[in-house]
C-alpha cells in the first residue's frame, strides 16, 4: 500500500487515520532517513490516541512512554547498534503490552514481530512531499484511499 | 534465621519470609501490574502484619534471572538496597532453579522453561529427590525443538515455567506432563527453600556484587537473525 503526503501536517494526519484502526499491541516499524518524517508521523498517531503533549524522538532516552488510549512506547533506535544494546533497554518486555511505535527500524531489523507494520517513508523531489509504503494493514487499503 | 525472598522475573511478582523450618508469611501477585508498584508495597505488608521489622531479617534471597529484562532488575535492585541498609548478606538464585524447588518432597525430573519468544526457552533440567535438588544441566538459552530432541525419553518429565506450555503444544512424548497451575510458576517460598542449601554451602554474596544475571540468546539465533537482515535488508 502506497500513500503520498504533500506536507508534515498532511503525514501527522495520516498517522491519525491509522492510529483509528490499532487493537493496542501492534509493533509499528519506521523507516526512513533523517527528516522523512518519522517524528511527524508518530505525532499524528499519538494525536490519534489522545495524546497530544510531549511527543518527540527519544533520541537520547532511547524509549518515551505515553498513555493514551493504548499506552504507546515510542522508540529511536538510532544509536542502538547490537542485539546487547538492544536488551538493555528492555525492549523486549515491552512488546504485547501496548503499542510499540519504533524510529530507526533499520537497526533492528531482525528483532521486529513477524506481524509488525512496515513503513517505509521516501522523500520526492518535491520538498515536502513523502511517499509511505505501508506492508502489514492490506485490510484497511480503503481507509488510506 | 529469618530470610526474606522475592521473585519479581517475569509476570507475577511475590515475597516471602521464611524462619527457619517456617514459612512465616507469603505474598504473590499475578495481575500484570508493574512490578515497581507492587513488589516493595508486598514487603512492607508481610513484614507489618506478621510483626517484623527490616532490621530482623538475617538473610535475603533473590530470583536473579533468567528471566524478564525490567523484572529481574526490579527484583534485584529492591534486595540490594534493602540488604545494603542493613548490611545483611544476600543469595542469587536462579529463577530456573527455584521453580524445581516447587516439587521438593517429591521424586521428580524437572523441566523450567521461561518463554524467551520466537520458539526460544531459557530451560534448565533439575532432579528433585525428596528433600534434594540436583542440577542436571547449566540454565541456558534454547530453541524448543532442540530442547524436546535433549530430554532423557525413559523417565517422566515435568514442565514448569511461563514456557511449560509452549513446549508442551510442541510434543507428544507421551513421558512429558505439564505441571499443574499452582506448581507451575516461580514464587518466593521456592526461592527462600532454594536459598536455604546455597547458605548452608557459603554461597551468599554481599549487596554490593549481587547482581542480574541474565541469559543471553544462543550464537544459533544470533547467526539465524543475522541472516534474516541480510535477506530483508532492502526488501523494506
Amino acid at each position: 500500500m502506497r500513500v503520498t503526503t504533500s506536507c508534515a501536517r498532511e503525514t501527522e494526519r495520516l498517522g491519525e487515520k491509522l492510529a483509528a484502526v490499532l487493537r493496542g499491541k501492534e509493533m509499528i516499524a519506521l523507516f526512513g532517513d533523517l527528516g522523512a518524517g518519522k517524528t511527524a508521523f508518530t505525532r499524528g498517531l499519538c494525536s490519534g490516541l489522545g495524546i497530544t503533549d510531549g511527543v518527540c524522538s527519544p533520541t537520547f532516552a532511547i524509549v518515551n512512554a505515553y498513555q493514551g488510549k493504548f499506552p504507546v512506547y515510542h522508540f529511536d533506535m538510532y544509536r542502538i547498534t547490537d542485539l546487547d544494546d538492544l536488551f538493555a533497554t528492555g525492549f523486549y518486555d515491552y512488546i504485547g503490552n501496548g503499542v510499540i511505535i519504533i524510529e530507526w527500524s533499520e537497526n533492528i531489523e531482525s528483532e521486529l514481530e513477524p506481524d509488525c507494520i512496515r513503513i517505509r517513508i521516501k522523500k520526492t523531489n518535491n520538498e515536502n512531499e513523502r511517499i509511505f509504503e505501508i506492508r502489514g494493514m492490506d485490510e484497511y487499503a480503503d481507509l488510506f484511499g | 534465621m529469618l530470610i526474606c525472598s522475592v521473585d519479581s522475573s517475569a509476570a507475577p511478582a511475590s515475597v516471602c519470609l521464611l524462619e527457619d523450618d517456617k514459612l512465616v508469611a507469603e505474598y504473590y501477585l499475578n495481575t500484570g501490574f508493574t512490578h515497581s508498584q507492587t513488589l516493595m508495597a508486598m514487603l512492607e505488608s508481610v513484614l507489618k502484619i506478621s510483626g517484623k521489622s527490616a532490621e530482623d531479617i538475617d538473610l535475603y534471597a533473590v530470583n536473579s534471572g533468567p528471566g524478564s529484562f525490567t523484572g529481574v532488575r526490579i527484583g534485584v535492585s529492591a534486595v540490594k538496597g534493602m540488604a545494603y541498609a542493613q548490611d545483611k548478606p544476600c543469595v542469587e538464585v536462579s529463577t530456573l532453579e527455584s521453580m524445581a524447588y516447587n516439587f521438593l518432597g517429591s521424586h521428580a525430573v524437572i523441566c523450567a522453561c521461561m518463554d524467551a519468544r520466537r520458539r526460544q526457552v531459557y530451560h534448565g533440567l533439575f532432579r528433585v529427590d525428596g528433600n534434594t535438588v540436583e542440577r542436571l544441566c547449566d540454565d541456558k538459552a534454547i530453541a524448543v525443538d532442540e530442547l524436546l530432541s535433549s530430554l532423557p525419553k525413559n523417565e517422566e518429565i515435568i514442565l514448569v515455567g511461563d514456557g511449560a506450555e509452549l513446549v508442551y503444544q510442541n510434543t507428544e512424548i507421551p513421558t512429558v506432563k505439564l505441571a499443574p497451575p499452582n506448581l507451575r510458576y516461580q514464587r518466593a517460598s521456592s526461592v527462600a527453600l532454594a536459598a536455604v542449601g546455597s547458605y548452608n554451602k557459603g554461597e551468599v554474596t554481599s549487596p554490593a556484587a549481587l547482581m542480574p544475571r541474565y541469559l543471553r540468546l544462543s550464537q544459533a539465533e544470533r547467526e539465524r537473525n543475522a541472516k534474516i537482515k541480510q535477506e530483508q535488508d532492502g526488501a523494506l
